[in-house]
């Protein structure tokens, strides 16, 4: 059967057709969309796929699925492995019984993450095999690879995914009449298994882990690339790639008409290093395209072998087909002229930074945390989620990873006593790695003001449940924080800036009262969840005086709302289209009171 | 068959919906297809472009002057993606003006016959794709085929949808 399909949902389909009856993980763009996928395919069949409250809590609730036999699945982003590190390092050596298919999405370039990094690293680092698909359509084959290579070696397999295959669409090949088999876990008691504790256990098991991975590297050669070497034509040169990369040297070559051998690596941990050293020996020069890290290029190199190590390749940012051009300039596989340089060529083009939405109420705590506690005398530590986006009111003054705007408060309250520090965290952050440093917090007795911006929702990624919401009311924010020791105020927010400001005064207030954390849970809405943003939003649309506009930039710094522009006559506008109608900016955000209500209201 | 487009836009202007339209119509006429699409952070209001590629491609990025078609939903947005366009490829702009460039531009105020209330602002993506079917002479899908791909995405939205193409075709041929 064929679909048109996003990379996230093949991955989803693959995972059903592995029979995979467990499937967990938190949200991260690129990786987001698998999971609802499956949540959405699942229908009536006996799937678990549910989020985490964070990466290392999927995992390992995935993992004891496998190890009770069942086929499981994590999903994460690349940063989110970090985080799940830890289960990982120990479970590569235990291994399971059940497929356990790891899947990890990364994001060369940055575009909506803190690192660049390549799992595929991680996964040699924890001695792992790693399948790295190039397509939405490998996406799908790849899954069910790992899934069977999972099960066959009774090891973690990791599903290396790139935004470009995740978030890329194409019309998929999938299997016909797919029948779920469900298998009931039963987990088998193995205590020198599943409890190796050191030293001799985990000893014998490194010793076992190295044979399996040895065997894999057989399986990788003898399966997946001896086939393809026996196509290899023999040309002068070759190039080694895999995964997305692939894709860019493929159309490279044909589009410059280069006849040049290409290995495409599907699995580019771990690799028959000594076969593949043989085959480098038959050509005169070899280059390595991969993404990001120089994974295999490491594993294979030798004196004809280049690409990053040795300078020829680009080494920070996303690849795209001018890079692997260049590449192939200097390695000296073509000569011609670079068909990939612009025609058109704008000068100074505008770009849109991304920005909170219009109405969203983190604008309001943001503007209001500056008014109240002055940039000059506080300390701003932030967090990520779409509230990171306060940068742009420069209401933020450090993102270190998930969690740490709570413990990096209690570091700078320490350094720098002369500055208030008033930290913002989302209320899906706070549950994913917030508790952990707040009990470090009052058990310290670090004196700091932590705002939880809580909108019920993991919004960034694409509005997936969080545990106070999907529970209703079980995990309960204010009974966390005040059970971790900390003092507690609770707003409920207003699309009124005054009421924010005055709010904001009487934290201030009883800050000055208080020798412990005092954390604020300002439980607000997004405005993307329409189910409660029209509950909220009064549909008070604003326009400009223009008379009273003396173009004094706060609007435009301070408040930074996507309608407000200024126009040819050098006065601020705003955006009909854009207007959500919160109405906020006409409480009391202009100094000189030139925004109004628009009078043409529907 | 090898044709490439480009949708640039910013996010919330339904980018994504373009391509799953286009998706469809791909694989009904047998085509490969790869596209791209933005989530995260880069949907928050931030420039969104995304890359439709038909026919035999294996890397969903288009690559500077390759485009045959660059359709933009908002003016600065098209020209910030005018590098992906080949020379003597189409131009579908919502603006005002547009730069004279050795290219065939096709620009119309969009914004302001929404305001007019020519269209509903939230159909913009199909008013520009209408424009699209009724000025680009090898855009590969017809009209007919534009619709099925719309309706089997959502059959609800469909007759709202309908009529703002058939709006931006009428349009497209005054």
């Amino acid at each position: 059967m064929k679909l048109t399909l996003m990379g996230n949902e093949a991955i989803a389909y693959g995972l059903i057709h592995s029979n995979t009856k467990m499937v967990s993980g938190y949200p991260g763009t690129p990786s987001s969309e698998i999971l609802t996928t499956v949540q959405k395919l699942k229908k009536d069949l006996p799937i678990y796929s549910e989020w985490a409250t964070n990466e290392k809590v999927g995992f390992e609730v995935a993992y004891a699925g496998a190890v009770a036999g069942v086929n499981a699945a994590a999903t994460m982003k690349q940063v989110g492995l970090n985080v799940a590190s830890d289960a990982l390092m120990s479970a590569s050596f235990i291994g399971n019984k059940g497929a356990f298919v790891l899947i990890v999405a990364d994001d060369p370039g940055f575009n909506s993450s803190q690192t660049e990094q390549d799992s595929r690293e991680f996964a040699r680092f924890a001695r792992i095999p790693v399948v790295d698909p190039a397509t939405p359509q490998e996406a799908y084959d790849f899954t069910k690879l790992a899934s069977k290579i999972s099960k066959k070696f009774e090891i973690p397999v990791m599903l290396r995914s790139v935004m470009r295959v995740s978030h890329s669409r194409e019309i998929v090949e999938i299997e016909d009449n797919f029948e779920f088999k469900d298998v009931e876990g039963n987990f088998e008691r193995d205590i020198p298994r599943w409890a190796a504790v050191p030293r001799a256990g985990r000893l014998k098991q490194a010793y076992e882990q190295l044979e399996r991975i040895d065997k894999i590297r057989e399986y990788n050669y003898n399966e997946l690339i001896k086939p393809k070497i026996e196509k290899l034509k023999g040309t002068e040169n070759l190039v080694i790639s895999s995964g997305a990369a692939w894709g860019y040297v493929k159309e490279v070559t044909d589009e410059l008409d280069l006849d040049i051998d290409i290995l495409k690596i599907d699995m580019p941990y771990p690799l028959p290093v000594k076969e593949l050293k043989d085959l480098v020996k038959q050509y005169k020069k070899v280059l390595v395209v991969e993404e990001t890290y120089p994974v295999i290029e490491e594993e294979v190199r030798c004196e004809n072998v280049y690409g990053r190590m040795s300078g020829h390749m680009h080494q920070i940012d996303e690849m795209n087909k001018e890079r692997v051009l260049e590449a192939l300039k200097k390695v000296g596989f073509y000569e011609g002229e670079n068909i990939y340089k612009p025609v058109f060529v704008p000068e100074n083009p505008k770009t849109r930074k991304p920005n909170l939405c219009p109405g969203c109420p983190h604008r309001d705590v943001y503007f209001a945390i500056k008014k109240v506690f002055r940039p000059k005398k506080s300390i701003y530590p932030s967090d990520i989620g779409c509230y990171t986006l306060g940068i742009n009111l420069d209401a933020i003054d450090t993102v270190l990873c998930m969690g740490a705007s709570v413990s990096m408060a209690h570091g700078f309250a320490i350094a720098d006593k002369n500055k208030t520090v008033i930290a913002t965290i989302g209320d899906s952050t706070f549950f994913h790695s917030g508790t952990a440093p707040l009990i470090n917090a009052v058990y310290q007795k670090a004196k700091f003001i932590l705002v939880i911006l809580d909108n019920s929702t993991t919004a960034m990624t694409g509005r997936q449940s969080t545990p106070e919401r999907a529970t209703g009311g079980e995990v309960d924010l204010k009974k966390m924080a005040e059970g971790c020791g900390a003092e507690v105020m609770e707003y409920f927010y207003k699309p009124d800036i005054n009421e924010t400001i005055n709010f904001f005064k009487e934290v201030k207030k009883r800050f000055e009262e208080v020798d412990r954390p005092l954390v604020v849970i300002s439980r607000q809405y997004c405005v993307l969840d329409k189910e409660r943003a029209t509950q909220f939003l009064p549909g008070i649309f604003a326009t400009v005086d223009e008379e009273k506009c003396v173009a004094c930039d706060v609007c435009t710094t301070q408040y930074v709302c996507p309608p407000m522009h200024y126009n040819e006559r050098g006065k601020i506008e705003i955006d009909p289209l854009l207007c959500i109608g919160c109405g906020v900016c006409i409480s009391g955000i202009c100094p000189t009171d030139a925004f109004i209500p628009r009078k043409d209201e529907k | 068959m090898r044709y490439q487009i480009v949708v640039a836009g910013f996010g919330g202007q339904g980018v994504v919906f373009l391509v799953k339209v286009l998706s469809i119509c791909a694989g009904k006429k047998g085509y490969k297809f790869l596209g791209t699409e933005n989530h995260g952070m880069s949907q928050r209001g931030g420039s969104v472009s995304s890359h439709i590629k038909i026919g035999d491609f294996y890397n969903p990025l288009i690559d500077f002057a390759q485009a045959d078609l660059l359709i933009g939903l908002d003016r600065d947005e098209a020209i910030l993606n005018l590098p992906y366009l080949k020379r003597g490829g189409n131009v579908v702009v919502n603006a005002d003006e547009f730069p004279k460039i050795e290219a065939k531009v096709f620009a119309v105020d969009a914004n302001k016959l929404a305001e007019e209330g020519v269209f509903d602002a939230k159909g913009l993506n199909v008013f520009m794709l209408g424009l699209t079917l009724a000025e680009v002479k090898d855009f590969p899908f017809s009209v007919d085929e534009v619709k099925a791909a719309i309706e089997e995405i959502n059959p609800k939205f469909a007759p709202q949808n309908f009529e703002i193409l058939d709006k931006a075709l009428k349009y497209g041929k005054n």
